[in-house]
């Protein structure tokens, strides 16, 4: 390999086909004269302008639809070397920072000799090494191109917002499965906004015997196994979703609030005295019937309940999971309406129980967020929530779901293939490299490799064939034709 | 065809022309931009030919395509420099002979062969090809005429006479196509020689048919290919009237003609062998155009023959490459001198 041109940041590497190079590979530029090396990161592979190279191609393709057959006697095999120019390429590589004395630096400053310089591939083992990216807590992330494990920090996740996205079917759900899973090992709570219920058999393995996990993960059906009471919602979240879920008037509101107020004050805080009061009000009757409707989406939500002994206490289930769990809500066959209701309830339980120091602090893996997440909660997570100590993942397979400020706060992305020029151009904002690179690299990833983008690898891109799991995930489509 | 034996000389000449560079040699890559060598037919043909006194006439012979499948064999050679060592030039020479036979189009390649020509070799070089490819001393003073700049344009010819004759061996009953003119009596085409080539051809069955790209023979004042502007294709604009022997040395072997053999804007000079009756020569170029694809009124087995012979800028690439790599050469840049003069005003090829 050779340096043949540096632009900016970015710098051209003449590549022969005998050297195996490719896209995300590190390269290290050495230097001998400055005794230090450039570390670069191949972003594309194309084929070096070689002029004469349509004469060749033409004179080789096609004549009149028939192909020429012939032979070539070339005792010398010059025609091995003009093969090898035919097939050399160009590496377009980013300049990521400079080794000196086997440590690594963001430092860019300076140009090694063109002439002079030794180019060779560095193994993303020896990268993570010098990053020392798996020092603490070790979570296996997958195999790196050499096949050799790759590990990040569950540190790295501690306090961040991180967003795992990708197109359909490329592995995202498989990815924050095991990020949920190797987080529970290090002890961490975790609550998984489940939308298709696909978390809900995590303590399963593929054989369909109970795995290691299994104690570890609670799942909590909506109108099933996940009720509560009125007492336990209190009137702040209730208004919430009367608001934000169930869209009550400002007006109809305040009679809400002030019935709710009365009702507990008698003592009778139950869905059923609830309904009496609303009818038995002596208001306008637009914000009656305001009311009324609210209250029966409430009932037939079936989130609502009287018995106690139906009801789930929420500090109960975080309890379980302090040490190391899972909380998962299984959204599956929840209605649009109701799982905003859940949601609501469930953040404002968990912020109110952060903000008790009830909790320490709560990994949140949302699932495509938009689908059940209030507009004025994106901020809310990203910001208010974080410092109470909510630290969320979202998951999707629309980037543009997730809003602009909420990306520039990302301190994470775990970016599968992407084909829409739209969805890349909206990561590549998001990301602390520059866009080419993430287009250029998330472009063309296999199913199953991740792009690890942020605090995880050090701000150092790596890709990353994400390791399999034995567990049932059940994140596979239903198909009729089976 | 594709019996043909590899020239084994042609090789080991490579080969020991080669062995005089010296590891550590300088060597000065040519870009493949820079001018070409000097064409054997730029050498051979002569300027003046249809001169006053002669008064030649010219006569329309129009042709009607023959589909036979009569086997159509072309042979083409391209010589290119590659650079400049210390002591001499290294250049390449490759060959391609192309054959149509049952509407399928075959090519075998030869080459390319890398020599190392230096002041010291270069006579030698020249000598034992000569010898090789004719079976023949060299009967000129050879010291005093090959220079270095025409040494890959001279080796070229000689080893294009080489694959012509083993064609014209192997060859029944086929049309067999030249690149160039039937002038004899240059240093690479002597008379004896190519007398011989025509007649093992002859003896065979085979029609030698010489195509010239591009002529600088001119008739009544006009370029001779202009003669045939507005005649209707295919056809033959023939000849009469001019000299077989242009000096004590040089011989026209072949009838000249005027070639437009298809719709286009081009014609050309086409040579036929002298010594086969007129219609033959005639029936010979309708079995081209009955049986080869012609664009421009050129054939496409000689196109095809030019086509694979000729080296790309990658081949020459390739070729320096190969040199540096298998002989250690090391690769110098010479200040180009008009660059260093003149500036962007420096036009033009590096002297």
């Amino acid at each position: 390999m050779r340096l043949y041109r540096k632009e900016g940041n970015t710098v051209q590497v003449l590549c022969f086909p005998n050297e195996s190079v490719e896209k995300g590979d590190y390269l290290q530029v050495e230097d001998p004269k400055q005794n230090k090396a450039l570390l670069i990161q191949v972003i594309n592979v194309q084929f070096a302008n070689v002029p004469g190279i349509l004469e060749e191609l033409l004179r080789d393709s096609t004549n009149n639809g028939d192909v020429i057959n012939g032979e070539n006697l070339d005792p010398l095999d010059v025609a091995s070397q003009i093969t090898l120019i035919q097939d050399a390429r160009l590496l377009i590589c980013k300049i990521r920072g400079t080794i000196q004395n086997g440590k690594l630096s963001v430092n860019s400053a300076w140009l090694p000799s063109r002439s002079q310089s030794n180019i060779k591939r560095l193994s993303t083992t020896t990268l993570a090494k010098m990053l020392k990216i798996n020092d603490k807590l070790p979570i296996y992330i997958g195999d790196t191109k050499e096949f050799s494990p790759f590990k990040v920090d569950a540190k790295a996740l501690d306090g961040s917002l991180n967003i795992v996205t990708g197109k359909k079917e490329t592995g995202k759900s498989h990815f924050s499965k095991l990020l949920v899973l190797s987080l529970i090992e290090h002890g961490a709570p975790v609550v998984v906004l489940d939308l298709n219920g696909e978390y809900v058999h995590l303590g399963y393995a593929s054989n369909g015997n109970k795995n290691q996990h299994y104690s570890k993960i609670h799942v909590l059906t909506p109108a099933s196994n996940f009720k509560v009471t009125l007492p336990q919602i209190g009137l702040r979240v209730m208004l919430n979703i009367l608001v934000h879920a169930l869209n009550l008037p400002g007006t109809s509101a305040r009679e809400f609030r002030r019935t709710w107020r009365l009702l507990k004050k008698q003592g009778k805080l139950n869905l059923h005295e609830l309904g009496e009061a609303i009818r038995n009000l002596q208001c306008n009757h637009h914000v009656k019937d305001a009311l009324f409707s609210r209250y029966y989406a409430l009932v037939n939500s079936g989130f609502f309940t009287d018995n106690p002994s139906e009801a789930m206490t929420l500090e109960d289930c975080f309890r379980k999971i302090q040490t190391g769990g899972v909380l998962a809500v299984n959204l599956r066959d929840t209605s649009f309406v109701d799982r905003q209701i859940v949601v609501e309830y469930l953040l404002g339980k968990l912020v109110e129980m952060l903000t008790g120091w009830k909790l320490k602090a709560v990994f949140l893996f949302a699932e495509e967020a938009h689908l059940y997440l209030r507009e004025t909660y994106w901020n809310d997570i990203v910001t208010r929530m974080r410092h109470f100590g909510v630290f969320t993942t979202f998951v999707t397979n629309q980037p543009d779901t997730i809003r602009e400020n909420i990306y520039r706060q990302v301190d994470n992305i775990f970016l599968f293939n992407f084909t829409s020029e739209h969805d890349l151009e909206t990561v590549s904002r998001a990301a602390k490299v520059d866009s080419e690179t993430v287009k250029s690299l998330a472009r063309d990833l296999p199913p199953q490799y991740c792009l690890l983008l942020g605090r995880v690898v050090k701000d150092f891109p790596i890709v990353v064939k994400v390791r399999a799991l034995d567990v049932q995930t059940m994140g596979q489509t239903r198909l009729f034709f089976n | 065809m594709q019996d043909l034996q590899l020239p084994q000389h042609f090789i080991q000449l490579s080969l020991r022309t080669l062995k005089n560079i010296r590891k550590g040699n300088l060597f000065h890559p040519y870009t493949a931009t820079q001018p070409a060598s000097p064409t054997a037919q730029m050498l051979e043909e002569p300027k003046r030919l249809f001169t006053e006194p002669n008064k030649p006439t010219l006569r329309l012979i129009p042709l009607k395509p023959i589909k036979d499948d009569t086997p159509i064999i072309a042979v083409d050679v391209s010589s290119m420099k590659i650079g400049e060592t210390d002591i001499g030039i290294l250049c390449a020479i490759r060959a391609a002979i192309v054959w149509k036979q049952r509407r399928q189009y075959r090519y075998v390649r030869l080459g390319p062969f890398p020599f190392h020509i230096t002041e010291e070799n270069k006579n030698e070089v020249y000598h034992l090809f000569r010898q090789y490819s004719f079976f023949e001393q060299p009967t000129l003073d050879y010291n005093s005429t090959l220079s270095l700049f025409y040494a890959p344009t001279r080796l070229g010819a000689l080893f294009e006479r080489w694959l012509q004759m083993g064609i014209s061996v192997q060859t029944r009953n086929g049309l067999i196509l030249w690149d160039g003119s039937l002038t004899a009596g240059t240093q690479d085409a002597p008379v004896s020689v190519m007398s011989q080539l025509l007649e093992t051809a002859r003896n065979r069955s085979n029609v030698v048919l010489a195509f010239t790209k591009t002529t600088r023979l001119r008739l009544f004042g006009y370029r001779l290919t202009d003669h045939i502007g507005k005649c209707t294709p295919p056809c033959l604009v023939e000849i009469n009237g001019y000299p077989i022997a242009l000096s004590n040395a040089m011989r026209l072997l072949g009838n000249i003609y005027v070639a437009k053999l298809s719709e286009g804007n081009c014609s050309f000079r086409l040579d036929i062998d002298r010594k086969l009756p007129q219609e033959k020569a005639v029936e010979a170029t309708q079995r081209l155009v009955g049986n080869d694809i012609l664009l421009q009124s050129y054939p496409e087995t000689l196109r095809l023959a030019h086509i694979y012979s000729t080296f790309t800028a990658n081949e020459v690439i390739g070729i320096q490459r190969f040199l540096v790599q298998t002989h250690k050469l090391k690769i110098v840049t010479r200040p180009n001198v008009r660059r260093l003069l003149f500036g962007p005003f420096g036009k033009g090829p590096e002297s």
